[in-house]
């Protein structure tokens, strides 16, 4: 480094190197004039960055290429299992097979409301009376909200559930933190995520000063087509596909600089028309088409319940969906099987990725930098290699989040149980009333003893016995006097060593 | 052509794929290959329905291969064929053969290709599925394939079409009559147990009926497929349980 150093400050002797260093810090400090490439080499690698990128709000490099711009959905869970966020030049379809829930709608008005905060432009598509009053119903952020809210609520939440069950753990884990399920907006700038709040909705002059500024488009298109003068239902989705034509052939005529946002909420409601399966691909084909055109556009769109299944396209409906966009998730959520609901009472529904984008790689950019999915710790890198996480959503008070899924604790395969859960619900209780009639033989079971610890057999509360009344009717002793919480019995395994059979679990 | 299956040339490969385990990279990795073994010296068209020309310039340029100075040589043409697919299906439906003016086009460039440059040209359709699915019918897509084929063998061309299976374990009537022509298919499939960061499927190939018997191809069953994990840019092979995850 000092054979780099201009001569003035070189120094032989090490007592006046720290002086020379100095004289070197105070000298770079200053400006450079005319110095020669051999008096003091300096790197000139500059991170390749498109100057392009920088100017776009709301945007930045994709980290899987440099010639992938993304922008964020509204949700930082979401923009992970895209792989950092949406790329603009891609379509991104959310299917929602749930009738009685509206997750897919929230995804949508979260992307709306992402656009108007990054001051990007957005269009709306109005599938319902009036566009503008479905922009009024998105949710908004707090002004004063802290930069790192989602992961502090998402504790706030899980406080209560926490105390009333306080799992021990082991000393040496102690230091550890909590397990994280799911990724908050810390690592990217508000500017390009934004934590909103559900409770909180857009401001009225928002929506206004959005309008004045040429910001917010909405496409009342469908209100003005009459469903019954249809000769054919392809003509709806070609009237829809040419005013988004002209809306960007105007903004490309007036050279923009700016993003713009096209949101398509509930394709295939009644608005639209009887469509066929036919018309939809061809819909989303020529969407994507008009995309590729013009690579500052992005669209996101969401697909009517009764659409977003087989049953209604057929054997690989959603496999040609997926072929025909450059996104496709499916938000299957727990209402309608109330079984799953019991057996993942912290969720709301499941994910499932069908196709993520990427526009100049083979390769996802999801699937090399997406935390959630897991795929990104491979062995080379000294991550295990297993399959891809499963992914769960659910909508707690103030946003949707989107984590991975895991076995509650009472039901993983690690923990050998010898006695029924105590949450166990009545699903599994008549499982076990099925499991129980059928008769096992002695020599099936594994010898295995429980002894109850001495010490809280004499602690253990004597329950009260029902008494019966002259009407028959029984009631309990002690009925008003607060009952002491029960202490679980420490439970102790012991071996015989003359039948070291194995164990039947 | 194609390592490490080492395909010959003059040929027509039928490529399937399914949504999770898309056969970009075999695309890829045929285009490349022939570039890289031909030169200059033979002509490469490639007719897209979905992809554009920018992403087959991105993931070939990471194999060192310049699109541009191909399409500058004249020795790659790119054919969109969304415009036409889109017009045709609005009006013309009954007025003819729908691809008849993409056969001509194609066969013009063939010509052209023979005259200036050496035969073994390339062709890949990409994809066929896409047509069926956006309106076109399945015998206007059989005759265009047919026609290619015959185009293809008569130029000592590669024919090369890629079709979705949405239906596993379904064969579509398409993938029927596809098969028939084939002289090869490549099977690309996904993993039975889901996606993983070290396998993103498996390849397979089966000689189609027109396959010669005494072909040094050697053929993959599904039950002995070969594995590859995806790249940004090409795909790695190997074969099953020899992953980094296993060794």
């Amino acid at each position: 480094m000092l054979d780099c150093v201009p001569n003035q400050f070189q120094s032989s002797s090490h007592g006046q190197v720290t002086t020379s260093y100095l004289t070197l810090e105070r000298w770079l400090d200053s400006p450079v004039r005319h110095i020669s490439s051999s008096q003091f080499i300096m790197s000139s690698f500059k991170r390749k960055s498109s100057s392009k990128t920088q100017s776009l709000p709301g945007t930045r490099p994709s980290p899987g290429s440099i010639a992938t711009t993304i922008t964020s959905t509204g949700i930082p869970s979401l923009d992970d299992i895209l792989g950092g966020g949406l790329p603009l030049s891609c379509s991104f379809v959310v299917a929602a097979p749930d009738p009685h829930s509206s997750y897919g709608e929230l995804v949508q008005k979260t992307f709306v409301s992402q656009g108007l905060a990054c001051k990007q432009d957005v269009l709306v598509l109005g599938s319902d009376q009036d566009a503008l009053d479905w922009v009024k119903g998105c949710m908004w952020f707090h002004s004063s909200a802290s930069s790192n809210p989602s992961l502090e609520e998402d504790a706030e939440d899980q406080k209560p559930a926490d105390e009333e069950q306080k799992i021990k753990i082991a000393w040496r884990y102690e230091q550890m933190k909590q397990f994280q399920t799911t990724v908050g907006s810390t690592s990217v700038s508000e500017d390009f995520c934004r934590t909103f709040d559900l409770t909180t909705r857009i401001p009225s002059f928002t929506i206004e000063k959005a309008l004045n500024d040429g910001q917010l488009f909405t496409c009342n298109v469908l209100d003005t087509l009459d469903p019954t003068s249809w000769s054919e239902c392809s003509s709806v989705t070609q009237t829809v596909l040419l005013n988004i034509e002209d809306v960007l052939s105007q903004r490309s005529s007036k050279i923009l600089n700016t993003p713009l946002r096209i949101c398509i909420p509930g394709l295939g409601s009644y608005a639209w028309g009887d469509l066929r399966t036919q018309d939809i691909l061809r819909f989303l084909y020529q969407l994507r088409a008009i995309l590729r055109r013009n690579p500052l556009a992005c669209a996101s769109i969401g697909l009517e319940s009764h659409i977003s299944t087989d049953t209604w396209g057929g054997p690989g409906w959603i496999q040609k969906l997926g072929w025909m966009c450059d996104g496709l998730i499916t938000l299957d959520a727990f209402t309608t099987n109330p079984s799953l609901s019991t057996l993942f009472p912290s969720h709301h529904g499941l994910v499932h990725i069908h196709t993520l984008p990427s526009p100049h790689t083979l390769l996802p950019s999801s699937d090399r930098f997406s935390t959630l999915r897991g795929l990104s710790a491979s062995v080379a890198e000294g991550g295990n290699s297993s399959g891809e996480n499963n992914l769960a959503f659910k909508c707690t008070r103030k946003r949707l989040i989107f984590e991975t899924m895991h076995l509650d604790v009472e039901g993983g395969v690690a923990e050998r149980r010898t006695v029924p859960a105590s949450s166990s619900n009545d699903v599994l209780d008549n499982y076990n009333s099925r499991v129980s009639s059928i008769p096992v033989p002695k020599t099936g079971l594994a010898s295995v003893e429980v002894e109850l610890d001495p010490g809280s057999a004499a602690k253990a509360v004597p329950t009260p016995s029902p008494s019966h009344d002259d009407t028959g009717a029984s009631v309990v002793e002690e009925a008003q006097a607060p009952k002491p919480r029960l202490k679980k019995a420490k439970k102790t395994v012991a071996f015989r060593s003359d039948r070291p059979d194995l164990y039947d679990f | 052509m194609f390592s490490p299956f080492d395909l010959p040339e003059d040929i027509f490969l039928l490529i399937t794929d399914e949504l999770p385990s898309p056969a970009d990279f075999a695309l890829c990795q045929c285009l490349v290959s022939h570039i890289k073994e031909k030169q200059n010296s033979s002509l490469r068209v490639v007719l897209s329905v979905s992809e554009s020309l920018t992403r087959w310039q991105s993931i070939l340029a990471k194999s060192n291969v310049n699109l541009s100075q191909q399409i500058a040589a004249k020795t790659f043409h790119f054919i969109d064929i969304t415009p036409m697919a889109l017009v045709r299906t609005d009006t013309d439906k009954v007025h003819g053969n729908p691809f008849h003016a993409l056969y001509e086009q194609i066969s013009s460039l063939l010509e052209e290709g023979n005259r200036d440059l050496s035969p073994g040209a390339l062709v890949v359709l990409d994809d066929i599925s896409s047509l069926e699915w956006i309106g076109f019918s399945t015998s206007d897509l059989l005759r265009l394939c047919r026609a290619l084929r015959a185009l293809c063998l008569k130029d000592q061309a590669t024919l090369i079409i890629r079709h979705h299976i949405v239906t596993p374990g379904e064969l579509d009537p398409l993938f029927r009559h596809l098969h028939s022509l084939c002289t090869y298919h490549l099977d690309i499939q996904p993993l039975n147990s889901g996606r993983s960061g070290d396998v993103s499927g498996q390849i397979a190939l089966h000689s189609g009926p027109n396959a010669f018997p005494q072909s040094a191809v050697k053929t993959r069953q599904r039950s002995a497929a070969l594995q590859y994990r995806l790249t940004d840019g090409t795909a790695i092979f190997f074969e099953r349980g020899s992953s980094r995850g296993v060794l």
